[in-house]
This record gives C-alpha cells, structure tokens and sequence, in this order.
C-alpha cells in the first residue's frame, strides 16, 4: 500500500516518455523555420508560422524509405498587424475554425546530385489537395543537419482569399514560401 | 514690393505643394487608421505612404532651396522675441516633416510590409519585422503628426495674425 503511488508516478513518468517519444515531431523547432513573403499593393509583406510539426525522416542513402509530414498550425501565423491576422484566419482566408492546418506529405524523394533532393507529394490547405514538389538543398552548420528551400504557392489554387480578396491587384496571387527544417539526428 | 522681399517661384511653389500634400495625407491617415481591412484600405495606406514619401522627396528639395537662398526679411516691426519664435517654429516644422514619413516608414517596416513609391521604387526596409517595434513607430507616427498639425495650425494662426492685426502684407511673400 505505501509504495502503491511511488509505483503510480513511475508508471505516469514511463508513460509520459513513451508518449514524447511517440510524438517526437523529427525537427528541432526553435531551429528551423517557416516563412513566406506575399505582395499587397505591389509591395513585399513578410510573415511567418510560428507552430509545426514535421515527421520527417529523411536518409539520403535511402530515399526509398524517407518520409516527410509537414503539418503547419496556421493559428500561429505571424503577419504586420492583428487586424491582418484576425483576418487571415476568418472566413475568406484560410478559415482556421474549420481548417487549422495546413499539411504536406511526401510521396517521393528523389536525389538531384550533390546536396540538392526533391521531395514530391501533396499539400491540403483548406481542404483542398494539390501535388507539390519541394525543392531540398541539405546542409550540415555545427553538426546540425539542416534542409531548406522554397517554392511558390498560389494561393488561388486553395481560395485563399476569396470574394473581394481575391482580386491580386491589391493582393497577389503567388506566396513564396520559405522552409528551413533542423533535422533530427 | 521689391523682388527680394517675396520667396522665389520654386520656394512659393514646393510650400503650398507640401502643404497641400502634408493636410491630405494626415486626413487620409486620420481616416485610413479606424478603417476595416478591406482591398480598398490596402490602397488607400499605398497612397498615404506614397504622399509621405512625396513630401520627404520635396522636402530635400526645400532644403536644397534654403540652403543655396536667403528667406525675405521679417518685417522690422517684428520683436526680437516674435522672431526668435517664428523660427523656431519653422525649424520644428522642418524637423517634423522628415521625422513623421521617415518614422512611417520605420513602422511599416517593422510590420513587414515593405514600401515599393508609386509601385516602382522599392525602398529598403529600415529596420527588421518586429511587433513590438511596429507599434510602438506607429504610436510615435501619430503623436508627431498630430504635433506637425498643431504647428501648422499656429504657423496659419501667425499668417492670420499678421495678415489682419499686423497688417504688414507678411503674406505677400508665399504669394505667386
């Protein structure tokens, strides 16, 4: 009987572990990094995504069994004002109440010599599913692996922006979208 | 009245340019602030940070003028203290007219949002995307252009004053 809750919290602690380890999300996320520069009246308007989760397991010597699984909380968006973001989130744009993330999941890495890869597969946003590949340039900075590139979004392929927003005089069609990932060794 | 008592036509005509310029832009600020975000306000703040570029660009000019010209004489019934006042003024009007669309920029800046004048001349962002920074330039933006309109009030006050009290015909002098 006395040692019944010491028994409890070992149990809770090997429990708790084993569910860490079980959601390991395979990047380290004050390293990496998501961000994206859009247009707005001609001009550049950067912002960025302050929570993901990637699983991403990544070999080089064995593309046939990496995998990646980007899944963006699009809650976290970082834009110029509240306003903005208020607004990014409601109805017309991404609608966060009825879709909170944005995902991407590989279907296939291929390598293009040197540090260069492609990782092909498909992105849902707002429930919409587009194929998308992902240009990877992969480099080591202090014994930590990082993967990074960017690629063009446009984001009247997922009505983003829709109704009076979706007029690209005063926002622009096409997002470029920046990521930086601090692999996991 | 002699030549030399009036400001030359560039002088006469970069001050009512500017002041034109500087009262739209405050009240398009004014409006532009407490309006929904909408394409229309998007636009709208385009056109408002054009004008404050405008006014910074013309306002080099200004100095230019100032630099290479003398300004008439104050009428010599003016005191000593009035003068020194006037002055003043001038120089704080001066002062603000570069520091309300430098720190504009300054928050747009900070918000992320890069200027690009008349949607060809991309300006480089002065400081980097940081919240914090950009509300704080925007609460400054406001203060010191509220301040610029109060001193724009007292420099027409001024003109008022001399005009109808004085009756010195100061304002013959900003007159083409």
């Amino acid at each position: 009987m006395r040692l019944r809750p010491l028994k409890m919290l070992w149990i809770a602690a090997v429990l708790g572990l084993a569910g860490m380890s079980a959601r390991a999300s395979g990047i380290i996320a004050e390293k990496s990094a998501l961000t994206f520069v859009g247009e707005q009246m001609g001009a550049p308007v950067q912002g960025r995504f302050q929570h993901f989760d990637a699983d991403i397991l990544f070999k080089p010597t064995d593309l046939a069994h990496s995998h990646a699984r980007l899944a963006v909380d699009l809650a976290s968006i970082d834009l110029a004002s509240e306003d903005s973001e208020s607004e990014i989130k409601g109805k017309s744009w991404f609608n966060v109440a009825a879709f909170p993330k944005a995902v991407f999941e590989s279907t296939a890495f291929r390598a293009l010599g040197g540090d260069r890869f492609e990782v092909a597969g498909h992105i849902t946003i707002k429930g919409i599913v587009r194929d998308l590949t992902l240009p990877l340039q992969v480099h080591t900075v202090a014994g930590q692996l990082y993967a990074e590139g960017s690629t063009t979004l446009r984001r009247s392929d997922f009505k983003v922006g829709e109704g009076v927003w979706a007029d690209p005089d005063s926002v622009a069609t096409d997002v470029r979208v920046n990521y930086k990932m601090a692999l996991k060794p | 009245m002699k030549f030399r008592d009036k400001y030359t036509g560039t002088a006469i005509t970069l001050h009512w340019l500017m002041a034109l310029l500087i009262i739209l832009g405050f009240l398009v600020g004014l409006y532009v602030a407490d309006l929904p975000l909408s394409p229309q306000k998007l636009r709208i703040l385009a056109w408002h940070k054009w004008s404050g570029v405008t006014v910074f660009l013309l306002l080099l000019l200004r100095i230019l003028w100032r630099l290479a010209h003398r300004a008439p004489p104050l009428p010599v019934s003016m005191s000593a203290l009035m003068k020194r006042l006037s002055a003043l003024t001038h120089l704080a009007i001066y002062l603000l007219m570069a520091a309300v669309p430098v720190v504009g920029w300054l928050h747009s800046s900070a918000a992320g949002v890069s200027v690009v004048y008349f949607n060809l001349v991309p300006l480089p962002d002065l400081v980097g995307k940081d919240k914090a920074l950009s509300h704080l330039f925007s609460e400054i933006h406001e203060t010191l252009a509220w301040t610029l309109m109060g001193l724009v009030a007292l420099h027409v006050a001024a003109a008022l004053k001399h005009q109808l009290v004085d009756r010195d015909n100061l304002l013959q002098r900003m007159r083409w």
